[in-house]
Order: C-alpha cells, then structure tokens, then sequence
C-alpha cells in the first residue's frame, strides 16, 4: 500500500477542514457544558455484624505483632458507615464512555501502595488504566506483593524497602483484583483498573461522590469483598440487581443523591 | 498493514463458518466417547453463577471453537497445528506406518484428565497434584512469572519430567511425539482460558434483561413488574457477541504467540565465568547467604531459617485457593437465609464442593535436598529466583517485564543460585547470622 504524497494544497485543505471542525467542535461542548452530573450517596450498615476479628499475626510476630492487627475485610464506622465499597461505571466490554474533558488525562501522579505495618495501606484504591501503580514497603520486614488480575498480566515480586515498584496497566478490568502478601497471609488489598475515571471507594464515612459523569441513564455497579457484587440491596428508588448493577439516571447539571443506602448483613455475607 | 487486515477478514470468515457449523451436544453421558468437561467450579461459584442454559450454550461454543476430544479443532488464529493434535487426540493405536496416535489418552490423561483439569483418575492420590493446564499457568519456565511458557518450556519439562513429583519423564518418546503433546497441552491450555474468558462474559454482559419497548421505556407485566428477557450467548447469530469470541481468542492467543519474547535473557556480563576459583565461588556463596536471609530478598520467610522450607507452610498455590474459596463460601451459604441465586445452585454447589480433592498447603522447597523440580541447571535456578515460580507463593526478584528493574540486581541473584547450589552440601547446624537488626528502630 503506497502512502499518498501530501502536497500544500492538500495539507491547506486539510487545515481548513479542522479549523471548521474545531469551531463546530466548540460549538458542541459549550452546549453540552451542563450535560454532566453527580452521583452520590451513603452505605450504611443496618444492623449488628459483630466485632472485626483480631488477626493472629504469626509471621514476623516481633514486628507484626505489635500493631494490634484486625481482619479487614469489612470495617465499619461510626453510625454503621461502610468503608471500602466499590461503586463503578458498568460498562459492556465493547462499550466505551464520553468523558468529562477535566478528566481526560490520566493523572502522572502515581497511586501508592504501601506495605506499612504489616497491612496495605490503602486496603481499596481505584486506578486508571495507564496510571503508575507504586507499591512500596514501609517496614523492616520483607513483603511481596501478589496481584492477580483477570485480564491483566499480574506479578508477584518481593518489594524492598529502598525501591519502590511501579506498575501500569493495558485494559480494563471488570471487577477488583486481589493484593495479597503470601509471607503475612492476611494482608489483602483490592485494586480496581479502569479504562474511565467513572470510580471510587467508599470513604471511612461510607459516603461517595462521582462527578462529571455524562448525564443520562447509566448502569452502576456496587461491589464489596466480602460478597462480591452486592446483590439485592434496595435504596430510595431502586435496587440492585442479581449481579449488584443498578439502573440510574444522572441529572444533568445536577446530583443524583442515593441517600442512605441500607446494607443488610445478609448482603456482606453475615 | 495490508495484509493484517486480509488476516482478519480471513479469520472471523472462519470463525463465522465454525460458530454456524452443526453444534455438537456437549452433555454428559457415561458411555459414548470422552467428552470435555466445564469447570463445574466456575459455573455454580458465587462469582460467576452460571445458569443450565447458559453452561450448554458455553459448552456448544466451545464445541464449535475447539471440537472434542476424538476430534479435536483448532481455528487457524490459534497457530495450533492440527495435523499434530490429531497425533496426539483420541485414543490410543499406531497406523501401518508405525506412527502412535492417541499419545495424550496413552500417556497423560491418568493424570491429567480428559480436559486437562489435573483431575485424572491418579490424580488424588499425588502430592503435588497433577497441573490443570486450564488457567495457561506453569511453573517451570523462561518467561517472566506473568507470561505463557514457550514450546521449549513444555518440551524441556516433558523430557526432564518434575524430579520429585509424579510427573514422569518422557525422554524415550521420539521428539516429534512429544512435539505433538506439547501443542496439545497448549490446545487443552487455551481452550480452558476461554472457557473461563466466555463464562465471565456471560456472567457480566449476557443473562436476564428488563425488556424496552421501542421508546426505551422498560415494559411492565400485569402486576406493573418489569418483564425480564434471557439474552442468548449465540455468536453465530448475533455478530456482536461473534466479535467479542473472536476478541476474546485474540487475547488469549496473543499471550501464546508472544511467549519467546518474554524470556528472560541473563545479562552477559553479569553471568559468573564458567571458570572462577574456589575463593570466588565461596565468596559469591557468602553474598548469597547474605541476601538468602536478609530483609531484601527474604528467602528465609517461606524456606526457614535451616532452608529446609519450613518457613511459611499454611500458604495455598492459586488452584487450590479457588477451590478453598469455593468450599468456604459453600460453607458460609448454609448458615445464612437462602436468596434466589443460592436456591438456585444450591443442590449443585454441594455435588460440586463434594468433588473437590483435599486442599493442600504450598509447602516451600526444602532447598537442602538438592532436588529441583525446574530443573538444575544454574540457569534453571537463575529462572526459577528471577521469575519466582508463578501460580505458587514463591514471588520474583528479578524484572517482572522485559527492560524493568528487578528488586535485586541480577549479579546478586547469581549470588543466590551459588548459595542455593551449596545448601545441600552445607551443615544445617552452621551457625546463622543473627536476624537483620534493623527490626527495632521503624516502629508506627
Ligand atoms: C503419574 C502422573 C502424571 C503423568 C502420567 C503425567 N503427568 Fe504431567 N504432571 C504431573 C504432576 C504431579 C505435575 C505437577 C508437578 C508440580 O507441580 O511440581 C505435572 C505437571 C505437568 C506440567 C506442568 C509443568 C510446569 O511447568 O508447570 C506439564 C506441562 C505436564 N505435566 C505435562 C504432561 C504430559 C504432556 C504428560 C503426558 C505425556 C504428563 N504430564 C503425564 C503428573 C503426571
Ligand atoms: C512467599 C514464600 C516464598 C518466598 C519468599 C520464597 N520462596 Fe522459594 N519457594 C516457595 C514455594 C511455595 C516453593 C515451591 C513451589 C512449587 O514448586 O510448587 C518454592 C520453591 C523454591 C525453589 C525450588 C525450585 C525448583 O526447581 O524446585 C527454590 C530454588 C527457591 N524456592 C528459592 C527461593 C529463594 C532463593 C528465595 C529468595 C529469593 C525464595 N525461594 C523465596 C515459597 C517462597
């Protein structure tokens, strides 16, 4: 196949036909500036689930053991406030999303991942596709970090404490995937890769909050690691799922607010 | 350009022909000729809950994509060839020309099952378990932990067999037979990625949909609920989901195809002389012990402070942890109220669970046996510290990609393959440093 030979001409035509593109383009987006909206809200645990249970940190216990370590795979706070929900852009594999032009550019800051006191520090982080994951080790004892994602190369590599490992990924996964440290059999982590910034964990208050996503109906989904996909779970205005996805309508220029989302035990497996 | 284009076209015509071709029933039956078999795991998990008329569906996809064990198939992407499946597929019997058909049914499939799950009728009673080839994970390999084995992997393990587990050797069969075997092993290998790769599919893009009248409003049934339609998997009729198989094979294939790129090449200069003296040996042995306990390589964790590996024993490999998970949710599913989905798969997560081998832990080598699995060639060992030793615990040290930076240098990890190479001849009871002291000073 022979490549066409640009002349001037061709290239001035070219520039023009951008140039009207370009303004039409313009046109476009101030139109659409209000076509982008919020969606929030709160998990909130109803009922008793129970002390968190100690870890018996048998490895490196002169170390470990002095950091008075709980299992972390569900942590509630105060009011029953659920930390570490996923709440994500479900997306068909085919399907892509418009994304807000602020968010356009990945972030050339790395997430961290550190190994510090015996734990992951975060336990639940979202990162983009194309986005540096840095994984250091904080401690005076040895951690490997074991990634096992579905689409995703994953690695396992001992982490020293002087430098750190960084990591970037091709394609988008569907659901978390797990960190684990195969010397401290506790530790886990989960990180979420996306090929769209429409992601976030929620925080220790058990709230949430995705902006600028386009308006329009949208499907989301609501994973937990206790359970996975979190089936069945009504909020003011609707429900999850089977699968933990639910059908929702972002308001243009505005907030969607799911309120309080009631977590029954029985959703976190308890 | 050009061309990769025509190869596309040219490759979903394939596909096209073989998705629409009469389906076989993949059913279970007990007499009849041998029958794939679907990770029964995987369809009934919690994860992936894969109803009856979807697994049949999966199950006639894969038929289509992969033929039976009789008759085995390959589309012309995978790069398999077909002439050597055929060697190695069906049973057992040699033509007038004294060619052996039938190798893998003759020689593996005790051990390694008809599918290539590791579940042969042997497979119970070995420790470690026969490999189920199904995830494309091996142990013993040249690429980096995250990458496919190449043929000369396969091949190099099935002439050298796993010294110290069942895996026999198979240096008597003619090269060309254990050719034939390797590519089968890769058939069964991509055949269980996609089966996975399609049940995850359907599980997250395929099942019940709330019905949509042609406004997209969502249709109600009498009682003002929504009306809820299955969506069949059926690539031959609907050319998206066609795209997304033949996407899907793409992928896994690629990962195949670009294996003898993703070897790990020891820097010349760094690789210690085939020649040195005793002085250095024994100097490069002391750095390796050095390393061997110290907090940066921190080999001592899992193989103990003797390094008869009796460091951290309650670990899992990842086939036995899915299995784990599986039981444990099965478990947990008992003491709770029943939902749908469990009601559902509840009488088969129990036969499933019931079928499961006993776990059992990821012990650590006991490096003062002198017995290596991967084998003993100082590269072999080189490989095994480097890459770690993928779908076990044991990670790497080495780069985890080609032209990263490892967590050790590559002259240290040399240091290490000395000083593992002089573990069984060194006395347990030598005296060992003191732990590293720097645990006392970094307290949160
Ligand atoms: C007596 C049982 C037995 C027989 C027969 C047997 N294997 Fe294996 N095979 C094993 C076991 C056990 C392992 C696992 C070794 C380990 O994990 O260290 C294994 C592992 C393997 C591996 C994986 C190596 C790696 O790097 O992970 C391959 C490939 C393999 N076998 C192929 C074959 C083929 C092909 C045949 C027939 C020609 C065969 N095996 C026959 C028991 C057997
Ligand atoms: C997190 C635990 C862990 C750590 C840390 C670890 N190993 Fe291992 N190692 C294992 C396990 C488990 C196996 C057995 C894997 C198998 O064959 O299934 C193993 C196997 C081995 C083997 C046997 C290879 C063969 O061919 O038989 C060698 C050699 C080895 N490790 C060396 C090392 C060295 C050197 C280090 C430090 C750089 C190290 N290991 C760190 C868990 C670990």
């Amino acid at each position: 196949m022979s490549i066409p030979k640009l002349t001037t001409q061709s290239v001035q035509a070219t520039a023009k036909f951008c140039a009207a593109w370009a303004i039409v383009a313009m046109l476009f987006s101030a139109a659409n500036a209000a076509d982008w909206g919020t969606l929030k809200g709160r998990f909130v645990v109803e009922g008793d689930l129970g002390e968190a249970a100690a870890v018996n940190a048998n490895k490196d216990p002169e170390f470990c053991g002095k950091h008075n370590l709980m299992d972390e795979a569900i942590i509630v706070g105060e009011e029953g406030a659920l930390a570490n929900v996923f709440v994500y852009l479900y997306l068909k594999s085919s399907k892509t999303v418009e994304i807000h032009p602020d968010l356009e550019k990945v972030d050339t800051e790395p997430v961290l991942l550190d190994n510090k006191g015996c734990r992951f520090e975060p336990h639940a982080l979202v990162l983009r596709v194309g986005q540096s994951l840095e994984i250091s080790n904080s401690d005076p004892v040895a951690h490997n970090t074991n990634l096992t994602p579905t689409k995703n190369p994953g690695f396992n590599q001992i982490i020293p404490n002087d430098s750190p490992l960084a990591k970037t990924f091709e394609k988008r996964e569907s659901y978390p995937s797990p960190a684990a440290c195969n010397i401290h059999p506790w530790m886990k982590a989960y990180v979420l890769i996306r090929d769209n910034p429409y992601m976030t964990v929620t925080a220790a208050d058990g709230s949430f909050e995705i902006a600028n996503l386009p308006a329009g109906k949208h499907e989301f989904i609501f994973w937990h690691e206790s359970k996975g996909n979190m089936k069945n779970m009504t909020f003011s205005g609707g429900k999850t799922s089977r699968k933990g996805r639910a059908k929702l309508t972002i308001p243009a220029g505005d907030t969607l607010d799911l309120g309080d989302i009631k977590v029954s035990p029985s959703v976190l497996g308890k | 350009m050009n061309q990769n284009t025509m190869k596309q076209k040219l490759n979903s015509f394939y596909l096209l022909a073989c998705l629409v071709a009469p389906l076989v029933t993949v059913g279970c039956s007990s007499s009849g000729p041998p029958e794939f078999r679907l990770d029964m795991v995987k369809m009934v998990s919690e994860e992936t809950p894969t109803a009856q008329e979807y697994q049949q569906e999966i199950a006639d996809v894969l038929g289509a994509l992969f033929g039976t064990p009789d008759e085995p198939f390959a589309l012309p992407e995978t790069g398999l060839n077909a002439i050597q499946l055929q060697m190695a597929a069906g049973s057992a019997w040699s033509d007038e020309k004294g060619y052996n058909h039938g190798l893998y049914r003759k020689h593996c499939v005790h051990c390694h099952g008809i599918t290539g799950d590791g579940r042969g009728p042997t497979a119970r009673f070995l420790n470690p378990y026969p490999r189920d080839y199904r995830p494309g994970v091996y142990k013993f390999k040249s690429t980096y932990n995250a990458d496919r084995p190449t043929d000369e992997d396969l091949h190099r393990v099935l002439v050298n067999g796993v010294p110290g587990t069942a895996m026999p050797s198979f240096s008597l069969l003619p090269s060309s037979e254990v050719e034939s075997l390797v590519e089968y092993v890769k058939y069964l290998s991509i055949r269980g990625q996609m089966e996975t790769a399609l049940t995850n599919f359907v599980f997250d893009e395929l099942g019940e949909e709330e019905a949509e009248d042609e406004d997209g409003e969502p249709l109600l049934d009498g009682d003002g609920e929504p009306v809820l339609r299955r969506i069949p998997f059926n690539p031959a009729e609907d050319a998206e989901q066609q795209e997304v198989v033949a996407d899907l094979l793409a992928e896994i294939v690629e990962g195949w195809d670009a294996a003898s790129e993703k070897i790990i090449l020891p820097e010349e200069d760094q690789i210690p002389a085939e020649e040195r003296s005793d002085e250095e040996i024994a100097a490069s042995v002391d750095k390796g012990r050095e390393l061997f306990y110290g907090t940066r390589a921190n080999c001592i964790k899992c193989h103990g402070p003797t390094a008869l590996g009796d460091g951290q024993q309650d670990d899992f490999d990842n086939w036995s942890k899915a299995h784990k998970k599986f039981l444990s949710d099965v478990a947990e599913s008992h003491k709770g109220e029943p939902t749908e989905d469990s009601q559902e798969f509840a009488a088969s997560r129990d036969e499933v669970a019931a079928m499961i081998y006993p776990l059992r832990n990821a012990i650590p080598r006991n490096l003062r046996q002198g017995i290596y699995r991967g084998g003993r060639r100082r590269l072999d060992i080189f490989w095994r510290i480097s890459a770690g030793i993928p779908g076990t615990p044991m990670p790497a040290t080495g780069s985890a990609a080609p032209g990263g930076k490892g967590t050790i240098s590559e002259a240290e990890i040399w240091n290490i393959v000395d000083y593992v190479l002089s573990l069984p001849y060194e006395s347990p009871s030598r005296p060992l440093k003191a732990l590293p002291a720097n645990t006392e000073g970094i307290v949160n």
